[in-house]
């Protein structure tokens, strides 16, 4: 009973999603609407998990006097900015509004930005030509690091074509070969679940 | 030289590069490449109060290249005074979103309501891209401001994608797919995308078939873009620091294979 409930309730969701997308009758239509209603409202409620997972971890940390002062700092912009909106409101110019764009943004932004010097560190270090395929990777991304930048062209005219052609024939002919098996493994995984041959999320089991 | 030593002077070079390149003021001849002309010619063409749809999919550490594309192609829309639903699929892209359609509409003075309005955002963007398809104002009941969605004056004619001309993903991810795959293979809804250079070659395979309609892809699009709106911004000013960028990464290749290869002949 625990694993034939949720099978069949998979069961009859999954074949509604199937038939429904055929459908133009308005019984589909609502039941469609309902279920993309409810399908938001599930979403929602892992958000409250995700703080509340997010608040214990750090809670728990505190208390361990591990990183104590991160964690302090990370709570703290939790509460921070729900404050912020309840009191000052979200409309433009508000503290809210304030904190994040000029907070927020610019900490997000900087994080971000150390991927460059791992890249420029990473070329130096382990971007070597050790093999005949190893050279040609290399020789094709450093064509396309400099066709994609304005330089290109007042190098030679053959920059930006050689980097179309890599971008639009090699390059998408691996990435449609992926894109394909990704549908193709999604569909069976569909099948799978729908079908209760598949039942690890289920238990794990 | 130990390991340490040379990461820190690669990082200390690559500092420096992109300081003086944002000191220095070249502005670089950029030609606009076919796609972002095609994304410029489609919005160029729209008649006055056409309605698109700007979707802020994107996070906030991706704002230093996805804010100069979003500005390009908003300024462009504003400009040329069509009717802009804004909403985001990602918290922190509520914020962004809401606040660069306000500065911008405020350049051109326009009307919260009567030319733009933000819906603000919605968890679990893949329901939300089929609900719009629907019904925006049952999927968005209130927008950013807490206002109802079915009094605003401008929405009072948009009920679902069948007012819509044209969608414009500004994503620093996959989202544009998902756009295409959810809002464009169900609805026929038509979408352009403003990406980060790293996703550009993503969606290669949607450009070529023809589901997605167009990308202003990375700073050089944005500086592409700027250009033929005959206003150099944020995209032409970090145009140089990127340039110089590639070529330092290029010239740490080329230093890394000869160091590799010396070693390599004196290992024996």
């Amino acid at each position: 009973m625990k694993t034939k409930i949720p099978l069949a309730v998979c069961l009859i969701s999954g074949v509604i999603m199937f038939v429904q997308y055929f459908l133009s009758h308005p019984v589909a239509i609502s039941i469609y609407s309902s279920i993309l209603d409810w399908w938001q409202i599930i979403f929602a409620f892992t958000l409250f998990i995700g703080v509340a997972g997010f608040i214990k971890i750090n809670l728990q940390s505190i208390s361990r006097k591990k990183d104590r002062p991160y964690r302090l700092i990370a709570l703290s912009g939790l509460i921070l900015m729900p404050v912020l909106a309840l009191i000052g409101g979200t409309e433009f110019g508000s503290p809210f509004l304030w904190a994040f764009e000029n907070m927020l943004a610019p900490l997000q932004a900087t994080v971000f930005s150390l991927l460059a010097f791992f890249v420029a560190s990473a070329s130096y270090r382990g971007f070597h030509a050790r093999s005949i395929p190893a050279a040609i990777l290399l020789v094709t991304a450093v064509i396309v690091l400099i066709g994609r930048v304005p330089i290109a062209e007042m190098i030679s005219e053959s920059f930006p074509k050689i980097t179309f052609w890599v971008q639009n024939y090699p390059s998408m002919a691996a990435r449609r070969a992926i894109l394909i098996g990704i549908g193709l493994g999604s569909m069976t995984t569909a099948l799978r679940v729908i079908l209760g041959i598949e039942r690890t999320y289920l238990s794990g089991e | 030289m130990n390991r340490l030593k040379i990461r820190w002077i690669i990082f200390a070079g690559l500092a420096l590069v992109i300081i003086i390149s944002y000191i220095i003021r070249i502005d670089l001849d950029t030609k606009p490449s076919p796609l972002v002309q095609k994304s410029y010619d489609y919005i160029e063409s729209l008649p006055e109060s056409t309605v698109v749809m700007f979707c802020f999919d994107h996070e906030a550490s991706s704002l230093p290249e996805i804010k100069p594309i979003a500005l390009a192609m908003l300024r462009h829309a504003i400009r040329k005074n069509l009717k802009i639903i804004g909403l985001s699929t990602f918290a922190e892209g509520t914020a962004i979103g809401y606040m660069l359609m306000t500065k911008t509409a405020q350049e051109y003075g326009r009307e919260y309501g009567r030319d733009y309005v933000f819906l603000g955002f919605r968890p679990q963007h893949i329901s939300v891209f089929l609900a719009m398809g629907e019904s925006i104002s049952h999927a968005f009941p209130l927008d950013y401001l807490g206002n109802r969605v079915d009094t605003i004056p401008m929405m009072r004619a948009v009920d679902n994608y069948d007012d819509i001309d044209m969608v414009i993903s500004i994503a620093d991810g996959d989202r544009t797919t998902q756009w295409v795959e959810y809002a464009g293979a169900r609805y026929h809804q038509k979408i352009m995308g403003g990406i980060t250079s790293a996703m550009i070659t993503s969606y290669d395979p949607y450009l070529a078939s023809g589901q997605l309609y167009s990308v202003v892809g990375g700073l050089v699009g944005a500086a592409e873009y700027e250009i033929l709106l005959g206003t150099r911004a944020a995209g032409n000013r970090g145009i140089l620091a990127q340039t110089s960028a590639h070529i330092y990464v290029i010239a740490m290749i080329i230093i890394g294979n000869i160091v590799y290869f010396r070693m390599r002949k004196g290992r024996g």
